[in-house]
């Protein structure tokens, strides 16, 4: 165990603990938009920087995203300074720059006090802030369908080829886990369509409900040992109970407790 | 023939240097960049070709060696004669034959190639009493112009490998560390950091296997540094390479070029090649046990993957976005195991701080910053080319006892250095010296060297607006201070150029800036303000005049300019097709006129003038 | 545009066929057909065992890589300080009139290919342009023209 003081409160971590888990545990509100406890921290957004110094320092200050940075005994940490919150500010407003119609963004922003953007809007700016959590859970999935493409300020998520992507089985995690629901697709029972790809439903075998598409059932008896029959029921508890005994548990079922 | 032992090459030394003193009189044709564009090339050619018609006798083909960069590019293609030193400049094919008849056959000066010193307007004939070479120290240029650039027995007829030998034989790593962190080297790429201090971490780091670096992405636009001694002098980086390898015990190393360097790649893959033959590269080098190889990865086109992390993951095929440095790359770094990355010219000096000592090196420069710097004097500058001073000489003495003073001796405005992310510093700053801190403390930095020299027709918002929007190019896109703060700042500034911005705008684009400097991810981002901020602390008032009266003062941004025909015209009609955009007309010695309507503002019109006729409003 | 691809093997393999060997591959490619052919992408995605998305995402990421087939004259304006100070924007200006196509772009008659590049390192004949490699230094914007006309 590791002590370390957060806005001037003394707390214990585990060694291996980033400063977020830690700062998000006492209940303090940092946003980060690019973090999400089902893919490995990015340090994208930089809305999670916070003041780091050590007593030795003398006063010298460093400034570190906390959801990248491990805790360490005797760290002193502030979440909240003037700088900070400027800065967070700062970018907020410059996300609305580019998705200025974006709930999530204009929520957040709104917390910190900006109502609109200061800036020039982006042309072809939209709903996508480029947090990459899709990209990153579709790489934890296995699957790696899509990637940021481009550089710089013409870079966007995109299916390789801007084309239905190979690699893509229809899971529907990176449209879960998108914090703008910018990333769309289409349920009609039969067919559900994301990235431009048609994927075949499979059906429970007792209510008739859609349960999951084929190609991703596939993937998952073929790669995840997960046995051909489990797909025959699309019954909640059954599938709590197999995936108990399984030792697995699927996004979407991570995502309920998440 | 291999080199199995220190022995084997201290005899292949002595022989090649025996050789080197017998065949004294040779024509060294530079091929460094600039004189290979203004061509070197054909130059060559034409000797090969007259030699193998005049047989000259005591002197054959051999004798013309084709080697790296010089440095005067601006008088460039350049010919030396040894061993007199006779200095031929601007030479054209077509006076090749002149030079073997008068200067080979008969050992005769040819008095109107040489150059003329503009200061004494007197010819000099050696290039050693040439100013712009008698006030520079070559050390990490020490064989640029001396030996043929892709010739392994040159290098080692001047020394080369005598150093690895050292190295390999009698002191142990530790020793060589010590040694290096004595002579007080700092990472010449840049940043600046004490490269004896990097190794010892790296060396440190109980994690295998150690990787070695080298970058040469030399991304800075206007620094061709580091290219010139990968293409001139490729052997002093393997060499450099090799004795941190050994220091940190490591098998394998890397240097990455850039990928508009394909001669580098030649060279640097030749000079690896000869090594692997004679025994110098590979297992159990010179019988002592230690292995090492060298494998080139390209770069493909991306200024950030001059940032360690990013390099790294280029190396390893992915796509150059950085990671946040909590944890270094020399402890992980390429897969993730410690790495030293050092840059070209850090390597470039490490040989001869072996064989010299690191007292020698200490007493050269400032006590803080030891030794020389390459650097790219480039713009506005007579003597644009490739030098290379010791640390703590004044920016005064670069610009003008090296430099020659600025073009048509218009007044200097300002000197750029540390590309991208440095800084401009005015004429009140001339005589600062020049070392790592100074220029730091300044509001510059020392870069990777590139030094650009700005005249009275530079605009400075101008400059601003494109350094930011080379940044908004290369920025890797992953963060939102860099990709969008970089992006905003520049249409900020882009609207002070157009006269369309307030003196709310300047104040938005000094908080916009902190919170780029503060809230980027790499040092694309952190540095990536600077453009503006450098440029506003010293002339503040060039972007009040912008913004206040819409006016430009150098004369440069379209959108505040415009172009007159004054009375001087006479009427030669030489503009009039000169313009792309049919904007003048005028006829045979009538006065001409620019029709502001058509007028794009290109400037080519100017250009042309001989009579300074037109006026830039 | 068809072309033929039973090289691509060839390609695939001057490099060992691991990941990290993804970047060396691709300028390989770009080097032979002057542009990174859909075809090629997919092949060497499945060579290298790395997914189509992390090809497509270098492809798209360095500059040197092209996605489009370029022109037969390759028209570099080098954009670098040294070069802008001394009038590297005049002659883009110049050559995006003459040409009529932006930096970035092909004629459509497929002659042309007109970009900017960062810094080539011969800054001492500032500005430079180069047409496919070949150096040209000191460009005056009136010289633009003949420039075109150079073999």
């Amino acid at each position: 165990m590791v002590s370390l003081t957060i806005n001037g409160k003394l707390v214990q971590a585990k060694e291996d603990e980033m400063l977020l888990a830690v700062i998000q545990r006492m209940g303090i509100d940092v946003p980060a938009t690019c973090h999400h406890k089902a893919v490995e921290p990015f340090g994208a957004c930089r809305l999670c920087t916070v003041e780091i110094t050590r007593p030795e320092w003398d006063g010298w200050t460093k400034h570190v995203t906390s959801c990248l940075y491990p805790v360490e005994e005797g760290l002193v940490v502030s979440t909240h300074t003037p700088q900070v919150i400027e800065l967070r500010k700062t970018i907020l407003d410059l996300q609305l720059a580019r998705s200025p119609k974006a709930r999530y963004i204009q929520d957040l922003a709104a917390q910190y006090g900006i109502m609109r953007t200061s800036f020039e809007e982006v042309p072809d700016g939209n709903d996508c802030i480029l947090c990459a959590l899709c990209t990153r859970v579709c790489d934890e999935m296995g699957f790696r369908a899509i990637s940021t493409v481009n550089r710089g300020h013409g870079k966007e998520v995109a299916p390789p080829l801007h084309e239905a992507p190979p690699d893509c089985v229809g899971c529907l995690a990176c449209a879960q886990i998108c914090p703008t629901n910018f990333i769309k697709y289409t349920d009609n029972g039969d067919i559900r369509t994301i990235w431009d790809k048609t994927f075949e439903m499979l059906k429970c075998e007792q209510t008739g409900q859609p349960t999951i598409t084929r190609a991703f059932a596939e993937y998952l008896t073929k790669h995840r040992g997960i046995p051909e029959n489990y797909f025959k029921l699309g019954d909640l508890k059954h599938r709590h109970e197999t995936a108990a005994t399984m030792g697995r548990v699927a996004l979407w079922e991570r995502q309920e407790k998440v | 023939m291999s080199i199995t032992t220190p022995q084997q090459l201290e005899k292949l030394h002595r022989e090649c240097r025996a050789k080197r003193e017998r065949d004294k009189k040779r024509v060294i044709v530079c091929c460094g960049t600039g004189c290979l564009a203004n061509g070197a090339a054909e130059i060559v050619e034409a000797f090969h070709k007259t030699l193998k018609e005049r047989k000259i006798e005591g002197f054959s083909v051999e004798a013309v060696k084709e080697t790296g960069c010089h440095g005067f590019c601006e008088q460039g293609p350049l010919v030396v004669i040894e061993p007199h030193g006779t200095f031929y400049t601007h030479v054209k094919p077509k006076d090749v034959a002149n030079i073997i008849d008068k200067s080979i056959a008969d050992n005769q000066v040819i008095e109107t190639l040489l150059y003329t010193d503009p200061v004494t307007n007197t010819k000099i004939e050696r290039y050693p009493d040439v100013p712009f070479f008698s006030h520079q120290q070559r050390i990490a240029l020490r064989n640029l112009g001396k030996i043929a650039a892709n010739d392994i027995r040159e290098y080692i007829a001047v020394g080369g490998y005598q150093a690895l030998a050292k190295v390999l034989t009698s002191m142990k790593p530790d020793q060589i560390i010590q040694e290096m962190t004595d002579s007080g080297l700092r990472g010449r790429g840049g940043a600046g950091f004490l490269t004896g201090k990097k190794w010892r971490t790296c060396a440190s780091i109980k994690d295998e296997p150690r990787y070695v670096i080298c970058n040469g992405d030399e991304g800075d636009p206007g620094a061709f540094m580091d290219r010139s001694i990968m293409e001139g002098d490729p052997h002093s980086v393997l060499e450099g390479m090799m004795i941190c390898a050994f220091a940190v015990g490591s098998n394998q190393g890397y240097i990455y070029v850039r990928e508009e360097y394909p001669l580098a790649v030649i060279h640097l893959q030749k000079a690896i090649n000869d090594c692997e033959r004679e025994g110098l590269l590979g297992d159990n080098i010179l019988g002592t046990g230690f292995s090492f190889r060298i494998r080139i990865a390209r770069g493909a086109g991306a200024f950030v993957c001059g940032e360690s992390s990013a390099l790294m993951k280029s190396v390893a095929g992915e796509i150059g976005e950085p990671r946040a440095k909590y944890v270094r790359s020399v402890v992980k770094g390429l897969f993730d195991k410690p790495t030293v990355l050092n840059n070209v010219e850090t390597f470039a000096n490490v040989p001869i701080i072996i064989v010299k000592g690191a007292d020698w090196y200490k007493s050269i420069g400032v006590p803080t910053s030891t030794g020389t710097k390459a650097f790219s004097l480039v713009g506005k500058v007579k003597n644009t080319g490739l030098i290379e001073i010791p640390m703590g000489m004044t920016l005064r003495e670069i610009i003008y006892d090296i430099g020659g003073g600025i073009i048509n001796d218009r007044p200097f405005k300002a000197v750029q250095t540390g590309g991208p992310s440095g800084g401009c510093l005015p004429e009140s700053k001339l005589d600062l010296p020049v070392d790592f801190d100074t220029l730091t403390k300044a509001g510059s930095m020392m870069g990777s060297g590139g030094m650009i020299v700005m005249d009275d027709r530079t605009c400075i918002v101008d400059l601003a607006k494109y350094f930011l929007n080379f940044l908004v190019s290369e920025s890797c896109g992953k963060c939102v201070p860099c990709r969008e703060g970089l992006y905003q700042l520049h249409r900020i500034v882009t609207r002070i150029t157009e006269g369309k911005a307030t003196e709310a705008d300047l104040a938005k684009a000094e908080k916009l800036s902190d919170a780029i400097v503060l809230g980027s991810l790499c040092g694309l981002g952190q540095s990536g303000a600077n453009p503006f901020l450098s440029t506003i602390k010293y002339f503040r008032d060039e972007y009040l005049t912008h913004i206040r009266e819409k006016r430009c003062p150098a004369g440069v941004c379209k959108a505040l300019i415009r172009y007159e025909i004054n009375d001087k015209c006479t009427g030669c009609v030489a503009c009039v097709p000169a313009c792309a955009y049919d904007s003048i007309t005028g006829e045979k010695k009538k006065l001409h006129v620019i029709h502001q309507d058509k007028c794009t503002k290109c400037g080519a019109c100017y250009a042309v003038c001989t009579y300074d006729a037109i006026d830039v409003i | 545009m068809t072309h033929d691809f039973s090289r691509l093997p060839e390609l695939i393999d001057r490099h060992p066929r691991s990941p990290e060997s993804l970047i060396m591959i691709l300028q390989e490619i770009q080097r032979e057909y002057r542009y990174l052919p859909c075809e090629a992408l997919m092949q060497t995605a499945y060579a290298l065992g790395v997914p189509l998305s992390r090809v497509f995402s270098a492809a798209t990421f360095y500059n040197v890589f092209s996605l489009n087939p370029k022109g037969e004259k390759v028209i570099r304006v080098c954009v670098g300080t040294a070069c802008h100070i001394r009038g590297a924007a005049l002659i883009q200006d110049q050559l995006e009139n003459l040409l009529h196509i932006k930096a970035g772009e092909t004629s459509e008659d497929m002659k042309y290919t007109l970009e900017v590049v960062a810094c080539v390192g011969a800054c001492a004949m500032a500005p430079v342009v180069t047409v496919n490699e070949k150096y040209h230094g000191s460009v005056n914007p009136s010289r633009v023209k003949k420039l075109l006309k150079d073999k």
